[in-house]
């Protein structure tokens, strides 16, 4: 309907994206001493205390790396746990950028979805950080996950598309709907128990069903797919890559097609 | 349609009215469903063409839809039936700074604020220098924007905005920004754009500026347009039929004093007519008259007249002390004239406030705000963009 949305403009506003992650990365950590590093100390503190539980309270077995042999809870945790929080804060971000938005969408046209990908451009620039972090420590362990790396980016974006649909419809049906934002809290917590990020989905005595939920499951199924990549060393089956390719799709246009469909009638909304 | 850069046809766009605003599940579950809620229409069949190299106008008064309009043409509001087509390239600054991050520098803001504009990056970075320049704050650009004054804030904001480059500028009314020397710089600006040929659209309460920017307005009432044409004679019709609608304002007054002296009623009147109006021309001659009442005797009381601008701005403040006129005493009724044979003031309305005091105005005895709300219509004499007028007279001397 407005002839301004021409391919100029599409241009034009591929900057406002650049600018706006930018944005999103160079405000995170403002005014605060350590900056930067904070983004590690969480999933690491995390890890000392899952840790803990895992080895000293329950005293679980590690799970073994096949075919590496790796037997190291701390690594298994970190490989799993750095994705998963880079979906759920993803999500979770969006959500508040659309509606932290509502000034913008007020008084400016603009694409409203680039207010999404902003965080999840910035999120993924955080994730390759932690990333490089987690490949330096598996390396020390004495796993050699370099020429798995290749793989494991390819999966990282599977994941990063399934999570873009994802924030997509959530932080559009938000902004109609605040439950959303808190419903999205309770999710996260569910999708992370319902992952095996801090429990080896097959060698314990699991039941069945759960156990098709830890590995098959939304999260579930990249999570594994990653520790088979980055702890056993190995290229995961078919019907995983199919399964992730699939969802990530799947979601990505059905996000497209929600916010597409509920975008114009933010301002009014807001 | 050529030679038209913006084409509204038939706009309608309504709001729901919800009763009890629902954003939350449990609201929408309670409920069953059954949103109850009132049509609310904003704009209904809106049509009008803006052509190229116009200065537009768009004047109503509040709740009339200029602001829904206004985010119609932006793009920001879908209507719900018609259409609004535009053939250039806009920028709508419907809020300045809109995006401005306060920790990030005035250097980032300015590439972002550009890009949430629309602007490319090497667009931008071509005009960095112009926008910093305009905005006056090369010392200041790489601060963190939370340092900023209002001021300072606003005049980068404004400097973006300008240099967007657009062919359609619309505008809401952000005239009145930043000090005198900036709005200067801002009018200059605009008047370029207009010699430039580019088109305005411009959404204001400033009578003043529709009057003397525009080549053409329309007019709003209630989400319809009532008058569309030459901006003078609609502001002129806009401005009456707003007169038409103040006799039934309340009486906003309040008054304080001791009240030994009472202003009981003020009036004014015009010429040797007796009747009391609350209108009339430049150049009319004008009496204001202060009714009192005293109880008991009082001595060397003062009577004085001030009368604001709307806006709150003293225009002047004439008391009965300054020509002498100090009463020995006072005591029943009567009332006390005073008399301007050539009323200076412009097109406009005003509020006079009354006052009587003793002789050295410390003490009062009554004082009433707000005594009365007065327009002034066009009269012969006029000057553009003032509140008063100076009767200058003007020659022009060539010498060799």
């Amino acid at each position: 309907m407005f002839s301004t949305m021409s391919l100029r403009s599409a241009m034009a506003h591929r900057n406002l994206l650049y600018l706006l992650a930018l944005k999103e990365l160079r405000t995170r950590y403002k005014k605060s001493v350590l900056g930067w590093a904070w983004s590690m100390f969480n999933p690491l503190s995390q890890m000392i205390i899952f840790s803990i539980i895992f080895l000293k309270v329950f005293v679980a077995t590690p799970p073994v790396g096949d075919p590496s042999g790796l037997k190291n809870f701390p690594l298994y945790f970190l490989a799993g746990v750095l994705p998963f929080n880079f979906f759920s804060i993803t999500i979770g971000s969006s959500i508040a950028s659309v509606q932290g938005g509502a000034a913008l969408i007020k008084k400016v046209q603009f694409p409203h979805e680039h207010l999404v990908f902003s965080i999840v451009i910035a999120q993924f620039v955080t994730l390759m950080i932690e990333i490089s972090l987690l490949t330096v420590a598996m390396l020390i362990a004495g796993n050699d996950v370099l020429p798995w790396l290749p793989v494991f980016l390819l999966i990282l974006v599977l994941f990063a598309i399934f999570a873009t649909g994802l924030a997509l419809m959530l932080s559009a049906a938000n902004v109609f709907f605040h439950d959303v934002n808190y419903l999205w809290g309770i999710l996260a917590q569910l999708l992370f128990y319902a992952t095996p990020v801090i429990y080896n989905p097959s060698a314990t005595s699991l039941p069945a069903a759960l156990k098709a939920v830890a590995t098959y499951g939304p999260t579930g199924s990249y999570i594994t797919a990653v520790h088979n990549v980055m702890y056993d060393l190995r290229f995961p089956g078919p019907v995983r890559w199919i399964q992730m390719t699939a969802m990530a799709f799947l979601s990505f246009g059905a996000g497209v097609w929600v916010f597409g469909r509920l975008s114009p009638r933010f301002a009014e909304e807001m | 349609m050529s030679g038209n850069v913006l084409q509204v046809s038939n706009l309608t766009k309504s709001f729901r009215i919800h009763h009890e605003k629902t954003n939350s599940l449990k609201g929408l579950i309670v409920a069953k469903g059954k949103n109850r809620y009132d049509e609310f229409t904003a704009l209904s069949d809106v049509s009008f063409s803006v052509g190229e190299g116009e200065v537009f106008g768009v004047i109503g008064h509040n709740g009339s839809g200029k602001s829904t309009l206004l985010k119609c043409m932006a793009g920001i509001l879908v209507p719900n039936s018609g259409s609004v087509a535009v053939h250039r390239r806009m920028s709508a600054l419907l809020e300045l700074g809109a995006g401005f991050h306060p920790e990030l520098s005035g250097r980032e803001n300015v590439f972002l604020n550009a890009a949430i504009l629309g602007m490319g990056r090497k667009d931008i970075a071509g005009r960095f220098d112009d926008i910093v320049e305009f905005s006056g704050l090369e010392n200041f650009i790489d601060s963190p924007v939370k340092t900023y004054s209002s001021g300072m804030y606003v005049r980068l904001a404004f400097a973006v905005a300008i240099n967007v480059d657009p062919e359609l500028l619309i505008i809401d009314e952000i005239l009145a920004v930043g000090d005198v020397t900036f709005q200067q710089r801002c009018m200059e600006k605009f008047v370029d754009f207009r010699n430039q040929g580019r088109t305005i659209v411009l959404v204001t309460h400033s009578m003043s500026s529709v009057r003397d920017m525009c080549d053409r307005a329309v007019w709003l009432d209630h989400g319809k347009l009532v008058g569309e044409g030459d901006p003078s004679e609609l502001v002129e019709a806009y401005t009456e039929q707003m007169l038409g609608t103040r006799t039934d304002r309340g009486d906003g007054s309040t008054r304080r004093g001791s009240g030994e002296i009472q202003i009981t009623q003020v009036e004014m009147l015009v010429g040797e007519n007796p009747a009391p109006v609350k209108r009339f021309r430049t150049g009319d001659k004008v009496t204001v008259r202060l009714h009192y009442r005293a109880d008991k005797p009082v001595s060397r009381a003062i009577f004085g007249v001030q009368i604001d601008a709307l806006g709150g701005q003293c225009i002047t403040s004439p008391c009965a002390r300054d020509v002498g006129l100090v009463p020995e005493r006072v005591v029943g009724e009567g009332f006390v004239d005073l008399v301007v044979s050539d009323i200076a003031l412009m097109p406009g309305t005003f509020d006079l406030h009354t006052s009587v005091t003793d002789f050295n105005r410390q003490h009062i005895y009554d004082y009433v705000h707000l005594a009365l709300r007065f327009d002034v219509l066009s009269g012969k004499l006029f000057e553009t963009g003032s509140v008063v007028t100076l009767r200058p007279t003007w020659s022009l001397t060539a010498s060799g």
